[in-house]
């Protein structure tokens, strides 16, 4: 028998990094706009404003596949229940080093929010971006508001990138297989995600 | 060197828009072709080819026509929403003179000045670039007058050392508009009423929303970044990550 149980599928892999990819040409073309001390990073494009052009098609391919990924996962990502918020009130037991069992489903409680975070700031900057698209098609007021909203949810977006990555990578080991080979070891299943493992292991 | 501006005393000028057509000649503005709408007001508002422009005030009152006219432009503020978003460094830019200048090379065609200038001034060309009134700064440094003030002939518009304008202005009795107002404007006036009748804000700021992003939001989110990159480093280095015991594969069922 394998060690291993399948998480996500090659579908959902393709499409996470797709989201990936584009999130990261979305900051590194926004940079230029955000502060003086990154105008440089628009030379990764040839140019200002051949930087704003990808900053744009990458912002479509960003809403229209985060928007799919989130929607492929809604029903696991909306749902909590007790034990969601028995990991809530337990921050996850990532305060202390002393292992907590706290039964979770495919996804634990923090990555819920997340998600659910992601989506909302997803659908902000899609919006916002959409108005500022062409900066003198609103009225002033209203482009004004877009822009500082665009600001505050890529802020927002950044904190939650680091965390995501770093809760996804170095800060549980194992987690990052399952969106490169799309298994997850049976160890890391019965530890992170108990009720989850149950239900595939029955099947 | 001492900072420049213009002084407009609104209530000695005429409307003849020697202004505006000096301003055109000088700059190789185009005309461009408008519609009558029973006024005399005309263009009705600066474009990318009307650098300064004469807003007609007409209120009728009875049998008698009120008659305003106030020269629009850019303000040339000492504290510009344009250069504050401007991310491109030198596209827009305060002179030695304290006047707001632009260099269209530099111009990236974001179009930020548009919605952070609290006059609504900057407009955008043909070729995607920023225009508006720049005080004639090449005639300026050469010593000479803006193109306006050199072609007024009732002396509404006048140009100078900022100092000696407001002390002469103190002087005749006159009340000053954006004396303090964005950390002094470079464009004050004399009116004849309240500055709303020539849309002009009262007090005219920064747009908020222009505010909190430039100067909260900003600071706040490489704060944010940084902060979040030392929290994530001082939770692996004390708590640390969550391993996974590697007999747990093999110990609890006998191995797989």
């Amino acid at each position: 028998m394998s060690n291993y149980v399948d998480r996500f599928n090659a579908f959902d892999r393709i499409l996470h990094w797709t989201v990936a990819i584009s999130f990261f040409l979305l900051v590194l073309s926004a940079l230029g706009l955000y502060a003086h001390p990154f105008f440089g990073y628009f030379d990764l494009f040839g140019g200002p404003q051949q930087g704003i052009m990808v900053h744009k098609a990458a912002g479509v391919i960003f809403f229209v596949g985060w928007l799919l990924l989130f929607l492929r996962h809604a029903s696991d990502t909306c749902r909590f229940d007790a034990d969601d918020r028995k990991w809530i009130a337990k921050l996850g037991g990532y305060l202390s080093r002393k292992h907590q069992e706290i039964p979770q489903g495919k996804f634990n409680a923090g990555q819920k929010l997340f998600g659910i975070f992601a989506i909302i700031a997803a659908l902000v900057m899609g919006a916002t971006g959409y108005i500022i698209w062409e900066p003198t098609a609103f009225e002033r007021g209203l482009t004004q508001f877009a822009l500082l909203l665009h600001a505050i949810f890529f802020t927002l977006s950044m904190v939650g990138l680091i965390v995501h990555v770093y809760l996804a990578t170095v800060g549980n080991p194992g987690t990052l297989e399952g969106m490169l080979y799309g298994q997850v070891r049976k160890s890391w299943a019965k530890k992170h995600a108990s009720k989850w493992f149950k239900k595939v292991a029955k099947s | 060197m001492k900072r420049k501006a213009f002084l407009i005393d609104t209530t000695l000028c005429t409307a003849c828009r020697s202004c505006q057509v000096a301003c055109k000649q000088w700059n190789k503005l185009a005309a461009e072709a408008t519609v009558n709408r029973g006024s005399y007001e005309n263009p009705p508002d600066l474009t990318p080819q009307l650098y300064n422009q004469i807003h007609f005030i007409e209120q009728d009152k009875g049998d008698e026509m009120r008659w305003l006219f106030i020269n629009r432009r850019c303000m040339h503020c000492s504290d510009a929403g344009c250069v504050k978003v401007c991310p491109s460094a030198g596209a827009l830019f305060h002179t030695k003179e304290g006047l707001v200048a632009y260099n269209q090379d530099k111009c990236i065609e974001c179009h930020y000045c548009v919605n952070g200038c609290p006059f609504d001034v900057p407009r955008y060309d043909a070729k995607r670039k920023v225009t508006k009134c720049h005080a004639c700064s090449d005639r300026v440094q050469n010593g000479l007058l803006p193109a306006c003030v050199k072609a007024c002939p009732t002396k509404t518009l006048k140009f100078g050392d900022r100092e000696t304008l407001i002390a002469e202005a103190k002087a005749a009795g006159k009340k000053l508009y954006g004396e303090n107002d964005l950390g002094g404007l470079g464009v004050m006036y004399v009116l004849d009423d309240e500055p709303g009748t020539y849309r002009l804000p009262k007090n005219p700021a920064i747009p908020a929303s222009i505010f909190f992003w430039k100067d909260v939001v900003k600071p706040l989110g490489i704060l944010g970044f940084w902060g979040a990159i030392g929290v994530a480093a001082l939770h692996y280095v004390t708590v640390g990550p969550k391993r996974i015991d590697e007999t747990d594969d093999h110990s609890k069922k006998g191995g797989e």
